[in-house]
């Protein structure tokens, strides 16, 4: 008889218990707080975008205030959080879809790598811009 | 129980694909919403003025569009399989996607009335 495995549930609690963990489970971890942080901005942005409908005026502040250092440094922690969530999840994907499995972790590493090199290039053209 | 189980893995194939096909789809939608709304624009987000014109053309309205949809779906899909991974019972676990669909209609109800809205305004 065959015993099929259960699959890996992890409560949110346990993302946080590293000890002895491999670093595809770091990974893990990055996508799930990525996510987390990435759906409550797309609720925030639509909020946000609602100052379209109230006006000009309340548009034209908060673009006043999105221009401010405080602002664009959390602009900068977000293309990071898009950036390390779209990279890892091409290599979910391709995994997933049994390409690749060997040189998972490379990808991972690659992932990583891409991700800190467009972060520091959007950071400095995020900043740069507003000079 | 085994039919219960077989179940549960349809669900979570069903929903691991349509993760993977709207991420994929995201790659190039929210690429694309990155570099027209903010990459290319002096000084990185438009006017209010800049904002009614440029979304006023009907392929950039079609582009927001689809990525508000496509970005909902793979958002709320997520928040899914986080709470599954808590170990629902099937009856919750219903719930939580109905909810969870009714959470979605909304968003993207509201996003596309925000967009009609803002194009009004300019006409």
């Amino acid at each position: 008889m065959e015993v099929k495995p259960k699959p890996v549930q992890r409560k949110p609690l346990e993302w946080f218990n590293l000890k002895g963990k491999r670093v595809g489970f770091w990974a893990y971890v990055v996508m799930r707080l990525s996510a987390v942080g990435l759906v409550l901005y797309l609720f925030l942005h639509l909020v946000i975008l609602s100052q379209l409908a109230v006006g000009p005026a309340a548009w034209d502040n908060f673009v006043a205030l999105a221009k401010s250092p405080a602002v664009l440094l959390l602009d900068v922690v977000l293309i990071i959080g898009i950036l390390a969530h779209g990279l890892n999840g091409i290599r979910l994907t391709l995994i997933g879809f049994g390409l690749g499995v060997p040189r998972q972790k490379l990808m991972l590493w690659i992932g990583l790598i891409l991700t800190l090199v467009f972060g520091v290039l959007s950071a400095l053209a995020i900043f740069a811009e507003t000079k | 129980m085994v039919e219960k189980q077989l179940t549960r893995e349809r669900t979570s194939s069903w929903s691991w694909i349509l993760q993977a096909f709207t991420g994929a789809l995201l790659l190039v939608l929210l690429g694309l919403h990155m570099v027209v709304q903010h990459f290319v624009v002096e000084g990185g987000l438009r006017d209010y003025q800049q904002v009614v014109e440029y979304l006023s053309n009907p392929f950039v309205f079609l582009l927001e569009v689809m990525f508000l949809i496509i970005v909902t779906w793979h958002a709320l899909l997520g928040v899914r399989a986080i709470l599954f991974d808590l170990g629902l019972q099937p009856a919750t676990e219903r719930k939580v996607t109905a909810i969870l669909s009714i959470v979605g209609v909304i968003t993207i109800a509201y996003g596309i009335w925000l967009s009609a809205t803002i194009v009004a305004q300019g006409a």
